[in-house]
């Protein structure tokens, strides 16, 4: 990391004209240097970013909990009440039922499918990675043939079609998220295990005689699997995204399941009359798909502390 | 450089090859039957099996896909069951629309986002640019669809600017463009940011800037000369993704190309609509990405095309 910015500072300001210090760098320098810069605004990108998933969170998963109507609860008289009206926080949709239920419940089933789909995407792609990246040969070729097929592949395309074809069960569409997401770990797993492999730690394990695949198990994916967390991370992410988005296109889990994207897609045909029914539940993913990416990019710029110890 | 091209277009016929192939093993495989779809649901069995003879789904599969096979050489690719006309010509029809929303989006995005990741690359992690970085994470968080209702909404409806849905004045083209314009800058505008930051504090840049040129120069022939490959790459890669049918703006805005068409298609088992709706925006999609790879000597003269095969 380098002190010079872009800006090419002219002299430093200040600085000489005052009384000899033990260095010229003053306190009010080392506080605007690009090194202090950047860890300030990683350490405010954490914060930020923690408020902002757990405002998501928490409510989603205490969602049973909390006094609120059932989500499919219909009151027809009860019908589009604006939010704040008594005991709807987010109002009510076009047949009555609590807004706020349903956007926390739906959450619940598109967190589910997003982390099940980010740990298969996430397990996929790690192993196969790491495998193309040690091992090289046949199986380099392979795995890096399936990512540049996958790259020039129609993504949304296929989704939609595997979806359409095979029914929107959240196993299915699970699957499909993961298939979609599992390249991105596995070009990066690879690159990091082909440096890792030419480390003299790996040599010497080699000579201990420990076999090719605990090596790679013991050794090398301990030291790699820490920035592989932080994409699953950024992943998690998309996969909200990706879920919400083929909910809208109806090919989402189907009712009674209320998720992100057919709340939305739901409350489209009434938006010039009863505003929240869309404007909610979008801001509610914005708030939480924001918070997991200031948290991703947090964790990834955060200056690396020395390891203790081991 | 002939071998090269060569050698590209062949690996990229095979990708294509081997997708619509895919494609064609997944709809066989699927459950659901288009005869039923084509005939309506109060068809005698006489009548839906008169239809799946009319479409020769009556043959067993492995006759089908050789069938498939002959008509992808011959660029026919059957009836489409639903429009009742050659499903080639049904996506031809559609594809000036995609491409027009495709060529207009990435415009707005590289018109943006390069000065505004320039912008923020050049005052890393100050105050106002940690605004920006925000704005931009903001923008690659909301969903399109819902970025999509709230501009109808606002810009149709409330105010109405724009018309709110097709393409049948140039007006029409604004929303969905900025729709997605505004995830793609976000995207766009932190990877420049990513490659200018490195470009900057980089040891050459350090070297001109002693020697007194202007920082202007450094900034935009220096550094954005050697952002200019990736930044190029990722621009085009999002431009050969949208050629596959921005499929959620177009469903959002009723516009007419061929990712609604793919929706219909889908949603009605149209068989030979759906293989050539993936053919030829697979097909595109490989041109694309073949005509970035022969740009970058262009770009930049130390690239040598036949060595450097896996850029």
């Amino acid at each position: 990391m380098s002190l010079d910015t872009a800006t090419p500072a002219p002299g430093t300001p200040g600085a000489p004209a005052k009384q000899p210090s033990p260095s010229a760098v003053t306190k009010a320098d080392i506080a605007k240097a690009g090194a202090t810069r950047r860890r300030r605004s990683a350490q405010w990108k954490l914060i930020v970013g923690t408020i902002c998933t757990l405002l998501v969170i928490i409510p989603i998963i205490l969602a049973n909990v909390l006094p609120l109507p059932d989500a499919n609860f219909q009151d027809l008289a009860a019908r589009r009440l604006p939010p704040l009206t008594d005991g709807h926080l987010f109002g009510t949709d076009q047949l009555g039922r609590d807004l706020l239920s349903r956007v926390l419940h739906g959450g619940q089933v598109s967190l589910t499918i997003g982390l099940l789909a980010v740990l298969v995407s996430g397990a996929i792609g790690v192993i196969l990675g790491a495998a193309a990246g040690y091992f090289g040969g046949w199986v380099d070729t392979i795995v890096s043939r399936l990512l540049e097929a996958q790259m020039s592949l129609p993504l949304l395309m296929m989704l939609l079609l595997v979806v359409a074809l095979f029914g929107p069960s959240i196993p299915v569409i699970t699957f499909v998220i993961a298939i979609a997401q599992w390249p991105e770990v596995a070009r990066l797993t690879r690159s990091m295990v082909l440096v890792e492999r030419e480390k003299p730690y790996v040599s010497a394990a080699r000579i201990l005689g420990l076999h090719r695949i605990q090596i790679l198990i013991q050794h090398i994916i301990p030291n790699v699997i820490k920035q592989a967390t932080l994409v699953v991370l950024l992943l998690l992410a998309q996969a909200v995204l990706l879920e919400s988005a083929l909910s809208f296109l109806g090919a989402g889990p189907q009712r009674p399941f209320a998720t992100w994207g057919r709340i939305i897609s739901d409350g489209q045909d009434y938006i010039t009359t009863s505003w929240w029914m869309v404007t909610l539940p979008g801001l509610v993913i914005v708030l939480m798909v924001v918070g997991v990416n200031l948290l991703g990019d947090g964790l990834r710029d955060r200056p690396r502390r020395k390891k203790k110890g081991a | 450089m002939t071998n090269y091209i060569l050698k590209r277009l062949g690996q990229g016929l095979l990708t294509v090859f081997l997708t619509v192939s895919t494609v064609f093993i997944l709809i066989r495989m699927a459950p659901g039957d288009p005869a039923v779809s084509y005939a309506g649901p109060l068809a005698t069995n006489e009548q839906l099996e008169a239809v799946r003879q009319q479409f020769g789904l009556d043959k067993p599969v492995l006759e089908q896909y050789w069938i498939f096979i002959q008509q992808l050489f011959t660029g026919n690719l059957g009836q489409s069951y639903s429009f009742q006309a050659p499903a080639m010509q049904v996506v031809f029809e559609r594809m000036p629309y995609t491409l027009t929303l495709a060529t207009s989006a990435i415009l707005l995005t590289a018109a943006v986002a390069i000065p505004l990741g320039v912008w923020m690359s050049r005052r890393p992690d100050t105050g106002r640019e940690f605004g920006v970085n925000v704005l931009t994470i903001a923008g690659q968080s909301m969903p399109d669809f819902w970025t999509g209702i709230m501009l109808l909404t606002g810009f149709a409806v409330l105010i109405p600017l724009f018309p709110a849905s097709g393409f049948a004045t140039w007006g029409g083209l604004v929303l969905p463009t900025v729709t997605i314009a505004i995830l793609q800058i976000a995207l766009i505008s932190r990877m420049v940011r990513r490659e200018m930051t490195n470009n900057l504090a980089a040891p050459y840049l350090t070297v001109a800037r002693s020697r007194g040129v202007k920082n202007s120069v450094l900034t935009w022939r220096y550094a954005m000369g050697n952002s200019a490959i990736p930044v190029f790459t990722a621009l085009g890669t999002r431009f050969a993704a949208m050629l596959n049918g921005v499929v959620v703006v177009e469903v959002v805005f009723a516009w007419p190309g061929v990712g609604s068409l793919i929706v219909r298609a889908l949603e009605t088992r149209d068989y030979p609509l759906i293989q050539a709706t993936v053919l030829i925006t697979a097909l595109l999609a490989v041109g694309v990405q073949l005509l970035i790879d022969l740009a970058y000597p262009l770009l930049d003269p130390r690239v040598r095309l036949g060595k450097a095969a896996t850029a």
